[in-house]
């Protein structure tokens, strides 16, 4: 494994007078008596590339789908450039169309093709002229190394191949901020590289992202910052390079052990 | 041969016409309530899920012709509402069909993974949206074979409303029976006549259904 410095941070984590892109407060989260985030304070400025790390099943996947309101919180508040996130108003819908979504299963259309995919909601929802759409979809297609592959429907690409057509569409409509929940865990092992390399372009350029991974290698190389979550809480965050060779939590410690002995 | 039963061939046809228009208008309508109530079934709220339950169960345990006699006579006498047989046998056939078409509707939209939602919402897109540009579309693929069924057992279902005298394509056989005495010849041609029509439904929508089919 490198030690590559890490790209740098287009801004700080917590620079004053700047006002985070997205904070979220004290966020509790519960499906019925379970709880599933007790208590989640984050504050992510702009340009910021944060991952996720942790055991499975500690909510780092819902924390993500709180913060664009797929799921409801029962505590605290999510403001995303200073609005309140809830996820029964109305309002969700011009908060998810600034968001970014990459999920592990890729949820392509399978009824569409990848162009189709990528240009329902510019064409469809916001009206865009159809040339101007599927000109900006192909050279998406280019920026991820699928433009190839336009005309193909999802059941005929391989899962990589889908991961990529994903990110151009969560790309398509300009969001400030990316979400990606553990997107690769659902690829075969050789597809997983070409992804992650397309993650990587996306955070040099600068975007913010919020990364759920188990690639400790990778989290490594892209992020400003590691976030270590257990059992619905935030135990440790840092810059990667400390938080992996000098842990100060006894359970970061126990769980980088555990998965970096593979 | 004055009798013939070839000079009848014109109030076949037209019998054949009729019974197409009114079990396609059952069916039309059959599809309109069903995805209310299939739309209900899954609703979160439960006065809506118990009102679609009791809805399916009660007029699909209920025979066609029972709910025949019950609009064309039973409205009459209990509430003096007099319905012409058409009417009564569209309501009847409606009821009867959209009990099958909202368990098959339902089936369709849960048949659309939940991911698929997730993808559609976190886009950005309202839920009429999603509806429209992702559920539907995926789940037409599984409502079209089923419904299909639907139609022809409108087709079939439609000859009982011979009974309370609607001149279809079953009750124009037995009007051209009583006037020619040739039984088993009329017998044959209304059957002829449901076959093409049936089997012609069933080629157009095994034609659909690869029109609608997702690649794989």
């Amino acid at each position: 494994m490198s030690t590559d410095t890490p790209p740098a941070p287009a801004a700080a984590g917590s620079s004053p007078g700047v006002p985070p892109i997205l904070r979220l407060e004290g966020v509790v989260k519960r499906f019925g008596r379970r709880t599933i985030l007790n208590g989640v304070s984050l504050s992510v400025a702009r340009g910021e590339v944060v991952c996720f790390i942790g055991p499975s099943g500690t909510g780092k996947s819902t924390l993500l789908r709180c913060v664009n309101g797929l799921e409801d919180i029962q505590g605290g508040r999510i403001l995303f450039n200073g609005q309140s996130v809830e996820a029964h108003s109305r309002r969700i819908v011009g908060v998810r169309r600034q968001i970014g979504m990459i999920f592990q299963s890729f949820n392509l259309y399978p009824h569409l093709t990848a162009l189709e995919n990528v240009t329902l909601v510019p064409i469809r929802i916001q009206h865009e002229p159809r040339r101007e759409a599927e000109q900006r979809a192909r050279e998406l297609f280019r920026k991820v190394h699928v433009e190839q592959r336009a005309d193909a429907y999802p059941g005929q690409m391989s899962g990589g191949e889908q991961q990529r057509v994903a990110i151009a569409r969560a790309l398509a409509v300009n969001p400030s901020l990316l979400m990606f929940d553990e997107p690769t865990s659902a690829l075969d092992p050789e597809t997983v590289g070409d992804v992650l390399a397309v993650i990587e372009d996306l955070a040099r350029e600068g975007r913010t992202m919020l990364v759920v991974t188990h690639e400790i290698g990778f989290a490594r190389r892209v992020c400003n910052r590691m976030v270590f979550m257990d059992e619905g809480k935030i135990v440790e965050e840092g810059p990667p390079d400390s938080m992996l060779n000098d842990p100060k939590n006894e359970r970061t410690r126990q769980f980088l052990s555990s998965v970096l002995r593979t | 041969m004055t009798t013939g039963i070839a000079d009848y061939a014109g109030y076949f046809l037209q019998g054949a016409a009729i019974t197409i228009w009114i079990s396609w208008l059952a069916l039309l309508l059959s599809a309109v309530v069903g995805t209310i109530f299939a739309a209900a079934g899954l609703s979160s709220l439960w006065p809506l899920r118990v009102l679609a339950t009791a809805y399916v169960e009660t007029f699909r345990s209920i025979p066609i012709l029972v709910l025949l006699f019950f609009c064309y006579f039973g409205l009459s006498l209990v509430f003096s509402i007099n319905l012409s047989p058409f009417v009564a046998a569209t309501i009847a056939l409606t009821l009867e069909l959209s009990s099958m078409m909202a368990v098959i509707v339902r089936a369709g939209i849960q048949s659309v993974s939940r991911g698929q939602w997730e993808a559609g919402l976190a886009t950005g897109m309202r839920r009429w949206q999603v509806w429209r540009y992702i559920i539907m579309p995926q789940a037409i693929r599984v409502i079209l074979p089923p419904s299909v069924g639907v139609y022809i057992a409108a087709l079939k279902d439609s000859s009982l409303a011979s009974i309370i005298g609607y001149v279809e394509l079953t009750k124009t056989g037995l009007l051209v029976r009583e006037s020619t005495g040739r039984n088993f010849q009329v017998l044959v041609v209304v059957a002829a006549l449901y076959f093409v029509i049936n089997y012609s439904i069933s080629l157009v929508g095994a034609a659909l259904e690869k029109r609608f089919q997702i690649v794989h």
